[in-house]
């Protein structure tokens, strides 16, 4: 499970947070956490949405 | 141009002439040139004794065994087992179905499948007698399975640290792995080199012979002529050893030339290290370079080895220094109650944006202590990482900050593994 993590001037998410571990990751398609989130997506999961 | 050309007729210890047919050539545009006979080979020697000597494969000892020489040859990072960032020990590893880092840096543990049993990893103090190690790999089963599953470590590398391989091109080089192996386990074990650009793979089973017992082992790959690999920062080569096969990667014939990636035919005969509690394993000294022999390990200082690692992995605090409550890792302001932005400084640049990992981390606005709740926004510069340190309420904004560590096991963590 993940949950998103707004930038706080854009309010648009650039990091989603890992829960299991609590691990942060910023959307760079060169990092593999973020790599896995995107598998993880397109397996038709959704994140938790940023508070 | 001046050109000297000798024959030289010397007699040998049975009083016969011989031609050595050695040309010595020497021009004023190209220098002096040695030409070997049909042997060809050309030997140095002391007192009659071979100490290099030149082949077809170039400039070698008196073993055959290549003389590169050349800095930063080993392809492999931390290949002496020496940079522990993470820790040197972690009990119960079982399967997640996943993969991780854990202990030595950039030897990556995997598995897959059932449960492939239970595990400590550890940095360990076995090593090769006289070899000049410090460290080794181990893996030591503590629960066994004998279910389908498989079981490796593996390093991987990036593709621009791989172009002069000249892989994909007429020029192709070969490889040679070398390592230093023990286990009670005898037996057959597989070695693969895997393309991940292109799909492509070869695999080499050598053997354990001796339990117990440290043992140096040489895998030379033939160059692959087929596929380049990408000039980036991405995943490009794995070079894989397993510990158990899966019965997917186990059922075909062991493919020992480079080939379009055949899960079947990757790991075939590969023994079972998951099948006792007793079973163990340790490396070090794992060095890939271009040739077709092994050179003798590249040994790099500490501080070199650290920062190479560090390009994929940064540590702050526990365990890899021992922190103390309140020190600061980083300065920043705070742009609202609810965060800090906050710059810690890092020895290399990252290979990609990194994930962070913390533990007991507190933002202070030289009033108030405010705990870490999450870390957002990032981006690296040459030397540092900036992103938004955020906490649940209570920052002064415009205030000057810094992060800090909350307690003696307090950490940081940058991650851009591959």
């Amino acid at each position: 499970m993940y949950k998103l993590i707004n930038n706080i001037e854009t309010q648009e998410a650039d990091t989603v947070q890992r829960l299991s571990d609590n691990v942060c990751i910023p959307f760079d398609p060169s990092n593999i956490d973020y790599q896995e989130y995107l598998e993880w997506l397109s397996e038709g999961n959704t994140p938790e949405e940023a508070e | 141009m001046i050109q000297v050309l000798l024959l030289l007729f010397l007699l040998d210890n049975d009083g016969w002439y011989y031609n050595m047919a050695t040309i010595i050539n020497a021009d004023t545009s190209n220098g002096l040139e040695l030409t070997s006979d049909t042997s060809g080979e050309i030997e140095l020697q002391s007192a009659g004794v071979t100490k290099a000597k030149v082949t077809a494969n170039g400039l070698q000892d008196a073993n055959g065994n290549p003389l590169h020489g050349g800095s930063y040859r080993n392809l492999i990072i931390n290949g002496d087992m020496n940079i522990a960032q993470r820790g040197t020990s972690l009990t119960g590893m079982t399967n997640s179905g996943g993969t991780s880092y854990q202990t030595v840096d950039r030897f990556m543990f995997g598995g897959s499948g059932s449960p492939f049993g239970t595990w400590t990893q550890s940095q360990d103090t076995d090593v090769p007698t006289g070899q000049g190690f410090a460290n080794s790999f181990k893996m030591q089963c503590t629960t066994s399975s004998t279910d389908d599953g498989q079981l490796l470590f593996q390093q991987r590398i990036e593709g621009q640290n791989l172009q002069y391989i000249k892989k994909g091109t007429s020029n192709a080089e070969s490889l040679t792995l070398s390592f230093w192996v023990k286990s009670n386990k005898t037996g057959t074990y597989i070695a693969e080199l895997k393309d991940n650009d292109n799909t492509r793979q070869i695999s080499y089973a050598y053997t354990i012979d001796s339990s117990d017992t440290w043992e140096k082992k040489t895998i030379t790959f033939a160059g692959d002529t087929t596929g380049t690999f990408d000039n980036d920062n991405g995943r490009s080569l794995d070079a894989v050893f397993y510990l158990k096969a899966s019965i997917a990667l186990s059922s075909g014939t062991l493919n020992t030339s480079w080939n379009s990636t055949v899960n079947a035919n990757r790991a075939v005969g590969q023994v079972n290290l998951a099948d006792s509690t007793s079973n163990y394993i340790n490396i070090t000294g794992v060095q890939l370079e271009v040739g077709e022999g092994a050179s003798d390990f590249e040994h790099l200082p500490y501080d070199v080895q650290l920062q190479r690692c560090q390009r994929y992995y940064n540590r702050f605090g526990y365990p890899f220094q021992t922190p103390s409550t309140g020190r600061r890792i980083g300065a920043g302001q705070v742009p609202a109650t609810t965060v800090g932005i906050v710059c810690v400084p890092t020895p290399t640049t990252m290979r990609a944006e990194p994930s962070f990992d913390w533990s007991n981390l507190s933002l202070n606005d030289v009033t108030t202590n405010q705990t870490i709740t999450s870390i957002s926004t990032s981006y690296q510069t040459h030397g540092c990482v900036t992103a938004n340190y955020n906490v649940a309420s209570g920052l002064t904004r415009d205030q000057p900050c810094n992060l800090r560590f909350s307690s003696t096991s307090a950490y940081l963590a940058f991650i851009s593994e591959l």
